[in-house]
């Protein structure tokens, strides 16, 4: 990542990933409070964010306990009259909506912008969630950049719009705008001190009820009305006329013919697929979803034979364009999701746009894509799947492992799972999981189980999915007397978008942060039964997992092992090195415990003798495959060293073992 | 031209597209990459797909890509769909087991690992140009096993039509790798560039 092209304070060109372009865009508007909570693919925003708040002394950056508190952080900032921002997945868009149709109603005072980020084809998520409803739905103005040039150019201008309107703005990407990397003209980095300022001076009222509410309403139509027409929200939008081999802007009365409407990454893929087919079309690229620009779509469709509607997911803007041309043009042929051209699921690309648009304009295919894509599967598909797994030194292996086997039949119990890497357990393979839906569902869904299924109901829930959404599940449970075990994985950080902190982390963003503790809040919640486990403790975890099992009531079990990531990547900052374990080949039967249910990417299968080997420089040494083998054939490679037989993954440990190597003469 | 890198989570793929992506931003080139982050880390499959040059949309289309830069081989016959008709793969030698076939292999639903040789074949059959380097090796004859991926930008540089000149090349690994390890990488680099040089 390019820190330094987002920290450069004279305006320059550098190559940005979208997510650190957005970052540099707000410093640019001097945005004093930004709060977020992880999840892909606007992850990096906060690193970014992160990263820049150890250099500049002039922004608070906070990593909130889920996205509601995140915005609500930024939203109390810009009341008072500073600028706030905060970024969330898809997803996270859900959790923080409550507070957002509100603050719509409300509105703000210093500029508050907020990025929601898609994720179309569900890459890293539990569904494909359309957010640009949320801009709709909600009266607020929304944003839609196709690169990282325009989400840089669309975060500063909504800065300005924001307060403009003394509104909100949204601003909504996808995967492949978040994650699209180029190179990004910026502007001068010039910020001012980080004051506090009077709220008596700023005072007004942000309270909405009953007839409180139905003012700000009334307001909040008239606002949305203006933007409408407002020049410098339609000048986000723009009509080009593609000759065959380039674009050039032009006003939307003169299309005439073949039009495409389009907006964010799929822009790209029409561009360059009119490009290969050398056809030529009016191109209505939409950078405002919400208002939609009616008039505008409204002029363009005018003259149009026809129009091609490219979006990903819903067709959300194919409705609109539907409605306006029942009054502007009503012979019009829409071609979209609704005709069968388009689905409404999946990411587009050049080769499934281009099909469309080669049918449309009448030309031929400069390249046979499904018949080479068929073909070179054919060979491609002898490639066994890779799919994410759980890492060498992973804490979860270890506490899946025991629970197998203190569970004995799984099929005799209710798994419901929740969101994190341990999600992964429901991936296919493993595929050992009855329910994941949502940050935290695991205890309600958990709980409702348990009243309606004869067999005992487990439900896993992460330490940072704990702060995020579990709590009130977890209230619930004990209150209704639920009969479950609850397991709580507690790996020190959020492991699955790239080990950031979380209210229970040792880990921390700023120094004056501290640190909750999981038992202590359950035992003032008034949990009778808890109990604590080290994670890489496997055999010994399975005695304590069965008598969780087997309580009458609300158990809960706390997994305390440190995400290996994490770890490690401290370990050696701090001067450790890996001390990896390994097979002694004599003892080994090819019992095979240490692959069977365990998967570990560090053990693999030696073809010469078809016994278990580990690769040392996979292996971390975290050492629970040795406590799986019957036939005591795994052990630590400090034993060569004169060191013990046991795990070398704290840097006290390792000390020793360096002092026994260097009175060995450093063998 | 269209690059795809592509290897297994933690081999340091999106650096080798952020070591030409820098370079591109020293010469003025246009450049417009895609990648994927988050869940792929995890000993996943990793693709990120480059438009060095020309090319507007993050994605290049099946069938266009000059080159596959591979850590890792069966990563390279995955992505092969990619592959213009005569492209050129650049492969790492070596191949990381999944756990899933390893744990195949122990249940008895295969009776081997799939080798080298078979992933290379269908390479071949693909009608590819093949150039293979063995990236471990070089990576630790310059001096840290973690270059093998500026082993291999080393050697996408040698390519005859890659658009960068060495000298910027070598800037942009200079600017992009830890301080402390930038000797090491700039061998590695050399390395790598040899090995293609010797094979043209």
């Amino acid at each position: 990542m390019s820190l330094k092209e987002v920290l450069k304070e004279e305006p320059h060109t550098g190559y940005m990933l979208a997510n650190e372009a957005i970052v540099r865009a707000a410093l640019e508007a001097d945005v004093k409070v930004a709060a977020f909570y992880p999840g892909s693919p606007q992850t990096e925003i906060l690193d970014t964010f992160e990263r820049v708040s150890h250099y500049r002394d002039d922004i608070v950056v906070e990593i909130a306990a889920n996205e509601k508190v995140a915005l609500e952080t930024a939203a109390g900032a810009a009341f008072v009259g500073l600028r706030g921002f905060t970024s969330m997945k898809s997803v996270g868009g859900n959790v923080a909506s409550d507070t957002l149709y509100s603050l719509a109603y409300t509105g703000v005072k210093g500029g508050l912008v907020v990025v929601i980020a898609d994720d179309p084809y569900a890459h890293s998520s539990q569904s494909e969630q359309d957010g640009r409803w949320f801009g709709y739905t909600a009266y607020l103005p929304m944003l839609e950049p196709s690169n990282p040039q325009e989400a840089y150019e669309m975060v500063k201008k909504a800065f300005e719009l924001s307060e403009k309107y003394g509104s909100v703005v949204l601003v909504r990407t996808t995967t492949r705008v978040n994650h699209q990397s180029g190179l990004v003209k910026v502007g001068k980095l010039e910020r001012t001190p980080f004051d506090k300022l009077s709220w008596k001076e700023n005072r007004r009222s942000y309270a909405t009820v009953g007839s409180l509410a139905r003012k700000f309403k009334a307001e909040l139509l008239e606002k949305i009305a203006k933007m409408k027409e407002d020049p410098e929200f339609l000048a986000l939008n723009r009509v080009e006329y593609f000759d065959g081999k380039e674009a050039k802007e032009v006003k939307p009365e003169e299309a005439k013919g073949i039009g495409v409407i389009t907006s964010g990454v799929s822009y790209s893929y029409v561009l360059e697929s009119l490009q290969k087919l050398g056809g030529e079309a009016y191109v209505l690229k939409l950078g405002v979803l919400n208002p939609i620009p009616e008039k505008l779509i409204g002029d363009f469709i005018e003259g149009l034979d026809k129009v091609v509607v490219v979006e990903e997911l819903f067709p959300y803007i194919e409705g609109f364009v539907r409605q306006i041309a029942k009054e502007r043009n009503p012979n019009l042929e829409i071609i979209g999701k609704k005709s069968g051209h388009f689905l409404e699921m999946l990411e587009y690309n050049v080769p499934i746009v281009i099909k469309v648009l080669a049918e449309v304009l009448g030309r031929e295919l400069p390249f046979d894509y499904e018949g080479h894509f068929k073909r070179m599967w054919e060979l491609a598909k002898l490639a066994p799947p890779r799919m994410p797994t759980f890492c060498a030194g992973c804490p979860h292996r270890a506490t899946f492992w025991a629970l197998r086997r203190a569970m004995g039949r799984p099929e005799n119990y209710y798994l419901a799972n929740d969101i994190g890497c341990y999600s992964m357990l429901a991936l296919e393979h493993i595929g050992w999981t009855d329910s994941l839906l949502a940050m935290g569902a695991s205890l309600g869904i958990a709980h409702g189980v348990q009243h309606s299924a004869q067999e005992r109901v487990v439900a896993l829930v992460g330490d940072s999915t704990f702060f995020h959404a579990a709590l009130p599940g977890i209230v619930n449970a004990i209150r209704n007397n639920s009969k479950m075990t609850l397991i709580i994985l507690d790996n020190a950080v959020t492991a699955m978008t790239g080990q950031q902190a979380h209210p229970g982390s040792p880990k921390k963003v700023n120094p004056y942060e501290k640190r909750i503790d999981i038992e202590s809040v359950l035992r003032g919640l008034g949990v009778e039964k808890i109990v604590v486990i080290d994670s890489f403790q496997a055999r010994k975890n399975i005695g304590k997992l069965r008598e969780a099992l087997k309580y009458d009531g609300l158990s809960v079990v706390i997994s305390r092992g440190d995400c290996a990531l994490y770890h490690f990547r401290e370990y050696r900052r701090a001067g450790g090195k890996i001390v990896p374990y390994f097979v002694d080949k004599e003892a080994c039967e090819r019992a095979y415990n240490c692959i069977r249910d365990f998967g570990c990417p560090a053990i693999v299968i030696d073809e010469t003798d078809l016994k278990a080997k580990i690769l040392p420089e996979v292996c971390v040494g975290c050492g629970v495959c040795s406590q799986l083998c019957p036939h005591n054939a795994i052990h630590s490679t400090a034993i060569l060293y004169g060191g013990e037989d046991k795990p070398y993954v704290t840097i006290e440990d390792y000390r020793e073992l360096e002092q026994i190597m260097l009175r060995r003469g450093g063998q | 031209m269209n690059v795809i890198y592509c290897g297994v989570g933690g081999q340091g793929i999106v650096l080798m597209s952020n070591i030409v992506g820098e370079a591109c931003a020293r010469k003025g080139i246009h450049v417009v990459s895609g990648e994927l982050h988050g869940l792929s880390q995890r000993s996943g499959s990793v693709i990120v797909h480059q438009r060095i040059g020309e090319g507007l949309s993050p994605l290049i289309p099946y069938g266009e890509a000059d080159v596959i830069l591979a850590l890792e081989p069966m990563e390279a016959l995955r992505y092969i769909y990619f592959l213009k008709p005569g492209g050129t793969v650049i492969t790492n030698t070596r191949l990381i087991h999944h756990p899933y076939e390893t744990e195949n292999f122990v249940k008895g639903k295969i009776d081997k690992y799939i080798t080298y040789e078979e992933i290379v074949e269908n390479i071949r059959k693909s009608g590819a140009k093949l150039y293979e380097i063995d990236a471990l090796k070089l990576a630790e004859e310059a001096g840290t096993a973690l270059a093998q991926n500026v082993v291999l930008v080393g050697a996408l540089t040698a390519l005859p039509d890659f658009p960068i000149d060495k000298e910027t090349m070598l800037e942009a690994v200079k600017a992009s790798v830890p301080e402390k390890a930038v000797e090491a990488n700039v061998r590695a680099f050399e390395l790598g560039y040899k090995a293609v040089k010797e094979l043209l």
